[in-house]
């Protein structure tokens, strides 16, 4: 019992600021019921969870989505008293669980990791989503963005991005996506319109697919995700080209960019942050931005990083809000300027 | 002999007491699992990634992921041969013949062989494993577009071998597959196909769930209405152990099926379905009574069940060689020994000796462990068919619907299985054989995909698929194949 009235606390806070974020914002207004209790002081105590909290990765287990999440799970519990619980919900390619999170309360109990990741950003600008990619969502932290590379077959004669594209002049050349309509055919697209060559592009079942369309040589090259595409260049089966990042990958400094190479296309990368649902409180999301760059600084969270190729940057939630806007502007244009329609 | 030598420090590192115990619970979970219908490997291994991610040995790791993923392969057969209630695509074979025998009091007969076949096609897919996994792992990665093409229209042809007594009807079951296989995001041009503007709907529907709605709830339904079947034994039990004559018509099969399903099962775009149906198929033409098939001929689950154990064995090889996961589950130990510091690939047998070897070597292990503790258990799963079907039908499915529900958190996917319940119990009603159904589930989106694909490739020219000389070679097979069956009407046309 003597947990009662903290509990009543934040539900009545969160009660309170739904309700102002709901309809017209009245602040004043408390919620009907809320006459005798005095109001919550939320600055005496910081926020905190009460109960578990989960984190729904919209993608099924074992990808690199997932594999964050489970390298953020190892390392929660140094920092918040209560579990995380991680739910796959993989449906729809990613819809599912991002419509979900777009629909739950806003009570600091729901996120979903990997908003940014791409088909969020540029699938509902294609086709009708159920979930509007901005508006529905609060941004809470960046952890990680995973940048497009480009691979060509070991056995490949290409040796650079340069006579690549050279060769795209003049012979069918042809790409491996891993879907259609998504960051890979986006940037692949990009690329040989800023090239002035023509690259046909193959979709496959997912990245794993297309990632061994490239490994067996089946197409002349292919764009990728570190974390897929690095087993296999340590292996010496595929050899990188260039990197879509503004900037050299700091993991990868022998690696060009394609700005660097007079080819005009530059992209952040597959932003994998978290997210919660739109009206989220602001000391609920100052709790996790601040817990989540802690983690970010966690030694064991940024080894398993390392270990699984995959990048730590940290953004907090206006930083991270403000590159999300920016990047989904930023397909806006591309796909106007690619003329990319699925209808 | 490198090979050797690895495998004997690799038992060195199995037979340590905490990878011996966790090679066990492994096994021993696999088959729970894939004797209750609905929970998969997949499914199983992504609730226990948190617990996994903190195990500190990559190893151990592997050794009880990998345990869980062919434990279950031997449990699966278990419900598909008992309740016609198929865990995973390559068990969908199995309850041709298997449920069949159940029903003729000779289920112990089909489990015990079952699971003799799977220990015989695991060891000999692990033996494989050992000492030609490089070379077999160069050759599936040749396997592009064309190759998938042509390889599955062979399977096509073997699948309309399914239909029973009506080609017709065989032929308007094989089409309704293809039709259910289409709906969901088009991958070729991101199309909806058949949505209706449902999300979820957008992924297509999952093949588990369709098996089990259609063979599983579709039978239990059927049962509801045979009134005598309400609260009386289902089947009697019969004799637990094969006969004599019974391994005489299964040794063969099990050896044939392990070659085939291990061959196929290397390959990373679903290999192991297409190993069972090549292998029933196989079975149902070198047999001497093919009109048994599809009535509790034993050949029809020795020879499939080797087959998918097989597979399963086989698909570790890109896993542990390539570092491609060629399935689901293959998909999360995959992410589990990335996590873990361990990149699986071309290296990891030069960088992580301990982690290729120790697992290979208590795949040896697990799979003497599965058969000692299966074969016992025959006869207790056996006694599951006394049980009154008013009591064992709800049962079954409620641990259904649990299990749609835990793998995909969505209740609409629930819906979906009642769904395909109610088109399985009409095609009971209307004598409709569901066999080929499933199978043009997996099969259409390979051809259609690996089809569209190709001609992407080759910008639209067919030559793509005689040029590669797999391609070319397959093709030449579907031809035969084809032919021979011209033939066989023409001839039998004009007698």
């Amino acid at each position: 019992m003597k947990r009662f009235p903290k509990v009543m606390g934040v539900v009545l806070t969160a009660a309170m600021l739904l309700a102002g974020c709901g309809g017209a914002k009245k602040e004043a207004a408390p919620p009907a019921g809320n006459t005798t209790t005095p109001a919550p002081t939320t600055q005496a105590k910081a926020w905190a969870p009460e109960k578990p909290v989960t984190m729904i990765v919209p993608y099924s287990a074992g990808g690199s989505t997932d594999v964050l999440a489970r390298v953020v799970e190892k390392v929660w519990s140094k920092y918040v008293n209560q579990p995380l619980t991680v739910v796959n919900k993989p449906g729809a390619s990613g819809w599912e669980g991002r419509d979900s999170v777009a629909k739950a309360k806003a009570d600091g109990y729901t996120m979903f990791m990997g908003y940014g990741s791409g088909e969020d950003l540029i699938a509902p600008q294609l086709r009708t989503a159920t979930f509007d990619p901005i508006k529905d969502f609060t941004p809470i932290s960046l952890l990680s963005a995973h940048s497009v590379l480009f691979v060509v077959p070991a056995e490949s004669p290409y040796k650079s991005m340069q006579e690549l594209m050279a060769a795209a002049k003049t012979k069918p050349i042809n790409a491996a996506l891993s879907g259609v309509g998504n960051l890979m055919d986006i940037s692949v697209r990009a690329l040989a319109k800023a090239a002035g060559a023509e690259i046909t592009g193959v979709p496959f079942a997912g990245g794993g697919p297309a990632t061994t369309a490239m490994v067996g040589n089946q197409v002349d090259i292919g764009p990728g995700h570190p974390s897929e595409l690095m087993p296999h260049v340590k292996g010496g089966r595929l050899r990188i080209l260039a990197t879509a990042t503004p900037e050299r990958d700091p993991s990868l400094p022998d690696v060009p960019t394609l700005k660097e190479l007079g080819i005009n296309f530059t992209n952040p990368g597959s932003l994998k942050g978290v997210a919660m649902p739109k009206g989220t409180p602001a000391e609920i999301v100052k709790f996790y931005e601040d817990t989540f760059k802690k983690i970010s600084e966690d030694p064991d969270f940024k080894k398993g990083m390392a270990d699984a190729f995959q990048p730590v940057i940290y953004k907090n939630s206006a930083e991270f809000g403000t590159l999300i806007k920016s990047t989904f502007d930023n397909y806006t244009q591309m796909i106007k300027d690619l003329n990319i329609t699925v209808k | 002999m490198e090979s050797l030598q690895g495998l004997i420090d690799g038992f060195g590192i199995a037979l340590g007491a905490n990878n011996l115990l966790f090679a066990f619970l492994g096994a021993l979970l696999g088959t729970a699992i894939g004797v209750l219908p609905g929970l998969g490997p997949a499914g199983t291994i992504s609730l226990l990634l948190p617990v996994v991610y903190q195990m500190g040995s990559s190893t151990t790791t592997v050794i009880f992921l990998a345990g869980i993923y062919y434990g279950s392969m031997y449990g699966g057969s278990t419900t598909s041969i008992l309740l016609n209630l198929p865990g995973e695509a390559a068990s969908v074979i199995t309850t041709l013949d298997g449920y069949q025998m159940a029903q003729k009091g000779r289920a112990g007969a089909a489990l015990s062989i079952a699971a003799i076949g799977s220990f015989i096609a695991g060891t000999i897919g692990v033996i494989g494993l050992t000492f030609i996994a490089p070379p077999l792992a160069e050759f599936a990665l040749d396997f592009g577009p064309p190759e998938y093409f042509s390889l599955t229209l062979v399977g096509l042809v073997l699948a309309v071998f399914l239909s029973g007594s009506s080609v017709s009807k065989g032929l308007l079951t094989l089409a309704l597959g293809m039709i259910l296989a289409s709906v969901g995001l088009d991958p070729i041009t991101g199309k909806l196909r058949f949505t209706f503007a449902s999300v979820g709907l957008q992924s297509g529907f999952d093949f588990t769930t369709l098996a089990m709605g259609i063979f599983g709830l579709g039978e239990i339904f059927y049962n509801l209405e045979q009134t005598d079947a309400m609260g009386t034994v289902t089947a009697k039990i019969g004799r637990l152990f094969p006969t004599a004559s019974d391994w005489v018509q299964s040794r063969w099969a099990i050896l044939r099926g392990s070659v085939m399903g291990f061959v196929v099962g290397v390959l990373p775009g679903g290999g192991g379905v297409l190993g069972s149906l090549a292998s029933y198929a196989v079975e149902q033409k070198l047999s001497k009574h093919p009109e048994e098939f599809g009535k509790g001929a034993i050949a029809g689950v020795a020879g499939p069940e080797s087959a998918n154990n097989a597979a399963s064995t086989a698909s570790f090889i890109p896993l542990l060689t390539l570092g491609i996961p060629s399935n689901s589950s293959i998909a999360m130990i995959f992410a589990a020994l990335l996590i873990q510091g361990v990149t699986p690939g071309p290296f990891l047998i030069v960088e992580h000796p301990e982690v290729f070897w120790g697992v290979t070597a208590s795949m040896y292990i697990g799979n003497v462990m599965l058969l000692i503790l299966n074969l016992p258990l025959v006869g207790l799963w056996v006694q599951l068919l006394k049980v009154p079907f008013n009591i064992l039908g709800p049962v079954v499915v409620l641990l259904t619907v649990i299990g749609v529900y835990s793998t995909s958190n969505d209740i609409f996917q629930v819906f979906v299985l009642i769904f395909f319940g109610v088109i399985g119990y009409l095609m009971r009603k209307f004598r409709f054989e569901p066999g080929p159904l499933p199978m043009a589930f997996v099969l259409a989106p390979m051809i259609e995909n690996s089809v569209r694909q190709s001609l992407l490739m080759s910008r639209g020219s067919l030559n793509i698929f005689i040029d590669r000389p797999i391609s070319a070679t397959l093709l030449g097979v579907f031809a035969i194949m084809v032919l021979t069956q011209v033939f066989k009407a023409i001839r039998s046309r004009k007698r």
